[in-house]
């Protein structure tokens, strides 16, 4: 049997341009792929390598300014250029698709019911009435706990692992030949995840169809694909079996990739450094407020009885899922906002103070977000963005000082000093986190909180970081607390692990012995799920 | 749902209250009074006219008696249409107002759905630019130019329509000042419906039911109608009670004997009691068609459910 009689999918040459006011741009540059049956094929690549408009050009969902030419035969049927209606007949039933975000992917006005059932109705006939029992039967298959009473649910009233559960039910209702997930976990905690993954692997098992995983986690890929398509700006720079990719990668590109999962460790400071920063018995509470009919207010607890010690030099890790509280302790550490406990900074007792007495200490408490797209002004110079601070903790310094000053730090984080007077929207995701971390550092501070500070980078980018952060700690005697959801990044870049769950910490400890040997079951699990520690 | 009903209808009290306050002081605090007319009265007539209209009387002791009346249903009598008190007036206006306010909002929001959603599929077309084009100028060209200009050309030079009046009522009399109340409105839906409707077909669930094969019609009726519907509706509250109240100035140019003129005329002549009538009314309307729309609103989207 020679390849091409195995694929049930053969790509050959295809190509997707978008025609933009500024001139074509060429998104996929006339790739070949196979997709085999019953097989699960990743393509992985970084986002803007053409990896998702791949698929999307196959199954004619591109943008209105895109086209797709070149050939795409799914057994022996042209899929590009065929005709709406004729490729309405293989979407949705031959060939199926989950997506990225749970949340908007399902229509919120309408049951989760009624939208699995549509795609029923509408390729095998039928009414919506006499779909309901199939619809239960793939409630129960994807792992929809009660679902003879979730089937009238609204999206918006599941969690973001239960649409995608929903999503995956809507994907297998016509039993399709090639399932298309596309970064169908990137949105969800690492345990969902977890969860999400095994259930396609349990479902492909099952009904024995092609999954075609598209992916910038490498993670994922070496526990889920039997093949894997490297994409790089819309070429495919390398193709073959898993293990081949990971053990014998033959371009740069891919070795690069590889490398740049996180690794290292950092050693913890000296027993003697003296402590910077501390919270006893931390508590904030978040009131969902009450109305003149809607009856009293009621508080959520959001972070209860932490305690932290931040010695110089040392970076603690905060870990947890979505909600669990570690963004408003980083919040409250700071005092930005209102919160219960005794806070100490240096030697100075921080615990009662308001606004105006912690501004003069606020140069030395530093906060970078998670965002590198919305915590920049989009109408102020790179320049102006990071001298602000400057303006309000050294009034005094004149104009040209301060521009050398904003020379100094954005050479520091190694970006060119004449971008000061372009704007935040002409960089990258990866050099809008170093203007960031150039506002944070040219205050001079002693504590930076880092608030998912690599989350929406890819890999590549999500090392550069790191190593900027480890070199600046070095350099400066920083210290950092580092909140984040990622367990890699979480262990190159901390000495210190705090694990919370619903607000609580439920173990904490030097990193090494956290990972190696976690007590709590949740700990265990939340290491479990992470495929690539 | 019932509790949510009864919260918003008693919530409406102290708004009402709120408005009548307002509209009453800010009405007397005006210069002039209904009695100052070009040629002034003799002093003794004007005597005798405010006694026996309270006027005479400490301000905020007109202002209790009005209030009082009012709860009752009394808004007091007209100061220049003296055979009718206010609630006659309105009473034998309104019928008239309604029917015409309906039907010119009928023509509104079907018209405008319709012709904002062919916009939306057709984005950038020429068709799309056309309906853009057309719903501008009937934003921008007040309709007591678009009045007179449609009796020109329907009434007078097809003689096609009649002119004015209500005649017998029928649906003849109707369409020209139907019209000339409706485009304007009509401009404001299509281009709410255009812009949201192309927001809505951009939005993951539509590429999601594009995505499993179902026909056009399903992903644009079905799927993305619904969600785009939901800033139209919001705008319906307000149109209704300003199409339904009736409107001065269409009214005055096809003579209807609607109640769109007294809010007016009750301006002009300082006819306090009217004024405050008007006001009332619409003030019920809005605060009418709010919960309407509040209500249709929850049926359209689970998410904001008053339950």
């Amino acid at each position: 049997m020679t390849e091409m009689q195995d694929a049930i999918l053969a790509v050959r040459g295809l190509k997707v341009d978008f025609s933009t006011p500024d001139g074509t741009v060429e998104a996929v540059k006339g790739i070949d792929l196979d997709v085999r049956s019953g097989e699960t094929l990743a393509v992985v690549g970084e986002s803007g390598s053409g990896k998702s408009q791949t698929m999307m050009g196959i199954m004619g969902l591109l943008a209105n300014n895109g086209t797709v030419t070149g050939s795409a035969l799914y057994r022996g049927q042209e899929l590009v250029g065929l005709p709406p209606k004729a490729l309405n007949r293989v979407r949705g039933s031959k060939i199926t698709m989950i997506f990225q975000e749970p949340m908007t992917s399902l229509d919120p006005l309408y049951t989760i019911g009624r939208q699995i059932a549509e795609p029923i109705v509408h390729h095998r006939g039928g009414t919506f009435k006499g779909a309901r029992k199939r619809v239960l039967e793939l409630l129960e298959l994807v792992g929809i706990p009660e679902a003879q009473r979730r089937i009238d649910s609204y999206p918006h009233e599941l969690s973001g692992g239960q649409r995608q559960r929903v999503m995956i039910a809507m994907a297998l209702a016509n039993e399709p030949d090639i399932l298309i997930a596309d970064e169908p976990t990137t949105a969800l905690d690492v345990t969902i995840q977890a969860q999400i993954l095994d259930l396609l692997k349990a479902l492909q098992t099952r009904f024995g169809m092609a999954i075609v995983l598209i992916t910038h986690d490498l993670g994922i890929v070496k526990h889920f694909a039997e093949r894997v398509a490297v994409m790089r700006r819309g070429e495919v720079v390398e193709q073959g079996t898993t293990a081949d990719i990971f053990e014998r990668p033959e371009a740069d590109y891919t070795r690069m990739l590889l490398e740049a999962e996180p690794s290292g460790h950092k050693a913890p400071p000296p027993d003697n450094a003296p402590i910077i920063l501390e919270g006893r018995n931390v508590g904030v509470d978040y009131t969902i407020p009450g109305g003149l009919f809607r009856g009293a207010s009621t508080a959520f607890r959001a972070v209860d009885g932490v305690s932290l010690r931040l010695r110089q030099g040392q970076t603690i890790g905060i870990v947890g899922e979505s909600g669990s509280g570690k963004s408003t302790l980083g919040r409250a550490l700071l005092r930005l906002l209102p919160s219960s406990g005794y806070y100490r900074f240096g030697s100075t007792d921080i615990s009662g103070f308001d606004r105006g007495a912690m501004r003069p200490l606020r140069r030395q408490l530093q906060l970078v977000f998670q965002d590198p797209y919305g915590s920049l002004s989009p109408r102020r110079t790179v320049g102006e963005i990071i001298t602000e601070g400057l303006h309000v903790h050294e009034p005094d310094l004149s104009r040209a000082d301060r521009d050398r000053r904003a020379i100094a730090a954005l050479k520091e984080v190694g970006l060119d000093p004449a971008s000061r007077n372009r704007y935040p929207h002409e960089f990258s995701g990866g050099q809008r986190q170093r203007i960031a971390i150039a506002r944070a550092i040219i205050l001079k501070p002693k504590v930076v909180i880092l608030d998912e500070p690599t989350s929406a980078l890819d890999r590549s980018v999500q090392g550069q970081v790191i190593a900027l952060l480890r070199d600046l700690q070095e350099k400066h005697g920083l210290s950092y607390i580092f909140i984040s959801h990622d367990l890699s990044v979480v262990k190159a870049m901390s000495d210190y692990v705090i694990v919370m769950k619903n607000g609580r910490i439920v173990e904490e400890g030097e990193t090494d012995a956290i990972f190696k040997a976690p007590r709590e079951p949740y700990t265990k699990t939340l290491i479990g799920a992470a495929f690539n520690v | 749902m019932i509790s949510f009903i009864l919260r918003r209808l008693a919530s409406a009290v102290p708004t009402l209250f709120i408005v009548v306050t307002l509209s009453f002081f800010l009405m007397r605090f005006a210069p002039g009074g209904p009695f100052n007319l070009e040629r002034p009265l003799p002093p003794s007539t004007m005597e005798n006219l405010m006694r026996t209209y309270h006027l005479d009387q400490p301000l905020w002791r007109q202002y209790v008696h009005y209030l009082s009346n009012a709860v009752t249903g009394d808004f007091g009598p007209s100061y220049i249409y003296h055979d009718n008190n206010v609630a006659q007036l309105i009473g034998k206006g309104l019928p008239y107002s309604m029917e015409l306010g309906f039907y010119a909002l009928l023509l509104a929001v079907v018209g405008g759905v319709i012709t904002g959603t062919i916009a939306a599929l057709k984005q950038n077309s020429f068709l799309d630019f056309a309906v853009m084009s057309v719903s501008t100028i009937g934003v921008t060209v007040p309709n007591f130019v678009v009045g007179p200009v449609l009796t020109l050309i329907f009434a007078i030079m097809l003689a096609w329509l009649p002119a004015g009046g209500w005649g017998d009522g029928s649906l003849r009399f109707l369409i020209l000042p139907m019209i000339a109340l409706a485009l304007p409105q009509l401009a404001v839906f299509a281009r709410l419906t255009r812009g949201s409707m192309i927001e809505a077909l951009h939005t993951d669930h539509i590429r999601t039911a594009k995505a499993y094969g179902l026909p056009s019609r399903a992903v644009v009726v079905t799927h993305a109608m619904r969600g785009a519907m939901l800033p139209v509706v919001s705008y319906l509250a307000p149109c209704a009670a300003a199409l339904l109240t009736g409107s001065a100035v269409v009214e005055t140019i096809f003579t209807i004997p609607g109640v769109g003129r007294y809010f007016v005329l009750g301006a002009i002549n300082r006819d306090y009691t009217l004024v405050m009538g008007t006001v009332i009314l619409i003030a019920i309307f809005v605060i009418l068609f709010n919960l309407l729309v509040d209500i249709l609103y929850g049926l359209l989207d689970p998410r904001v459910r008053h339950d």
